[in-house]
């Protein structure tokens, strides 16, 4: 058996934990963070997207090519270095606000997309059934097309995430501590890029496991039976 | 009924549909109207003949090019009127139901009571519940709306209306979509609502409900009203022409 530990010594990856450990938290903060951003951005996106106003929605459509044809890695040294510049905030962004910023934002503009798709599949039957009952425009965002939308998109919007989340290992490259960077130390310091990279795709693959099993919890939440 | 101001006052009302590259539609032509509080009016005719348009009028679901529609004393056309309050007092049940598909029967009753009503969870559940006995489906709670059949479906969106109290309750061909067997018993729902007060513009085909159920029926055709009475004088004794071809093919 000693292939084995010549292949993957599982000794060194115990001393490594508390790197791994700490890899691993700050992906899934990370990860976490940005989609909660992406998710609201992308919401607004698309209702900016579908609004009959032409400011509204040149802005939406105009934000979702400006992501969609530039690198991540550019958007990301963008927002860290170069928007803080502008003179719009009084202090510097740190790596991990200006990382969490960009993955949100760049996710953000693929969700609108996603997002739109749901509120689009949504019949004019259940907004008329609000309607009937008088309730306004955002009550019926927010209780009739948005949870049916997105229990309807629940499986696209969890690629979308997964992406997110595998994205999250750039913002390694603005200094920010993760699971790669995790990897890194262990190829770095004893040359080992099987016990690094390998326990950081198991890392992976678990968070996005978990991801999994929350959005299937979630879409039976909003959808009812349908979902 | 009664000789109070009516509920619904509707005054000339037109309405076009333009569709690019077609001839515009004239669904509506002048239509006139009034329904007085506890009055049942039973609108039939042809299809195409603008009843929809007329009862989707009445709730602003479809907006007019000129006239006035009145709703108990409050302008519904007027350039500032709050459409979506007026709709509180406006009772809608559709062809299809448009149930929320995502809820439980009971919680398409108390969703929109603790939303738009603010009323708390408690009171909204019990007004649900006691709704949902009434049009005869109590133990369906928990249902969701894709497990009902669809005489039972449009038992809840008749409860869903009456849980906001409306002034009034507009029917579109609330029994058109459902099987044969299903249609008596929503159809006996209505009637019961109607003997109990209830303010009802009934868009229906079924003209032993109009016969049984309406105090007033109007006949239209091609976007106009085009004659007007009681269920006995327009069924047997019409007076016009389009009116006698048209009962003669549905009955
Ligand atoms: N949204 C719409 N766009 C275009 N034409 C419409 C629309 N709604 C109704 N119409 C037209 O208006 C006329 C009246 O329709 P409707 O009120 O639905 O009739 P009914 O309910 O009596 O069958 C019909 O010719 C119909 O095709
Ligand atoms: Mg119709």
């Amino acid at each position: 058996m000693d292939w084995i530990l010549d292949f993957y010594n599982y000794r060194v990856v115990g001393q490594y934990l508390p790197e791994f450990a700490r890899g691993l938290g700050s992906t899934a903060w990370i990860s976490l963070l940005a989609l909660g951003i992406s998710l609201s951005v992308g919401t607004i996106g698309a209702i900016m997207r579908m609004s009959a106003n032409p400011v509204l929605w040149r802005i939406a459509a105009g934000y979702v090519q400006a992501i969609r044809s530039t690198p991540l890695l550019i958007q990301i040294y963008l927002i860290y270095f170069t928007f803080p510049a502008l003179p719009l905030l009084d202090r510097r962004l740190d790596e991990l606000e200006g990382g969490i910023i960009a993955l949100g934002l760049n996710a953000g503009a693929y969700m609108s997309e996603i997002i739109r798709a749901g509120i689009e599949s949504i019949s004019r039957g259940q907004v008329e059934g609000a309607q009937s009952v008088g309730m306004t425009y955002l009550q019926r965002m927010r209780h009739v097309v948005l949870p049916q939308a997105f229990a309807r998109v629940a499986p696209p919007l969890l690629g979308q995430t997964a992406v997110l989340i595998k994205d999250s290992s750039l913002v390694s490259f603005i200094g920010v501590f993760e699971l790669f960077g995790a990897g890194l130390v262990v190829l770095n310091e004893r040359l080992m890029p099987n016990e690094g990279f390998l326990t950081v795709a198991v890392c992976y693959l678990v968070i996005y496991t978990v991801m999994l099993s929350v959005t299937k919890f979630a879409q039976r939440r909003l959808g009812g039976a349908t979902g | 009924m009664t000789n109070e101001t009516p509920i619904v006052v509707v005054k000339d009302i037109c309405k076009t549909f333009n569709i690019p590259g077609r001839p515009p539609v004239h669904a509506l032509r002048n239509v006139s109207n009034h329904v007085a509080k506890g009055e049942v009016l039973v609108v039939i005719g042809p299809s195409g003949s603008g009843k929809s348009t007329f009862l989707r009028a009445l709730n602003g679901l479809e907006t007019i090019d000129s006239g006035s529609i009145v709703i108990d004393g409050v302008e519904l056309t007027a350039a500032k009127a709050n459409l979506n309050l007026l709709r509180q007092g406006v009772g809608m049940v559709f062809q299809h139901f448009n149930l929320f598909q995502h809820k439980t029967a009971l919680e398409n009753l108390t969703m929109p009571q603790t939303v738009v009503l603010k009323r708390s969870q408690s009171e909204a559940d019990e007004i649900g519940r006691r709704l949902l006995d009434r049009v005869g489906i109590g133990d369906k709670d928990d249902s969701y709306p894709s497990e009902l059949s669809g005489g039972q479906q449009q038992r809840v969106a008749i409860a869903r209306s009456l849980a906001m109290n409306p002034k009034v309750m507009l029917f579109d061909e609330a029994t058109s979509a459902l099987d044969p067997e299903t249609v008596g018993g929503v159809l006996d729902l209505m009637k019961e609502l109607a003997t109990e007060g209830t303010t009802m513009v009934v868009v229906t085909h079924e003209m032993g409900f109009a016969r049984e159920a309406a105090d007033r029926v109007t006949f239209m055709d091609g976007g106009e009203i085009i004659e007007e009475g009681t269920p006995d004088t327009v069924f047997d004794d019409p007076r016009h022409e389009r009116t006698r071809s048209f009962l003669s093919q549905i009955i």
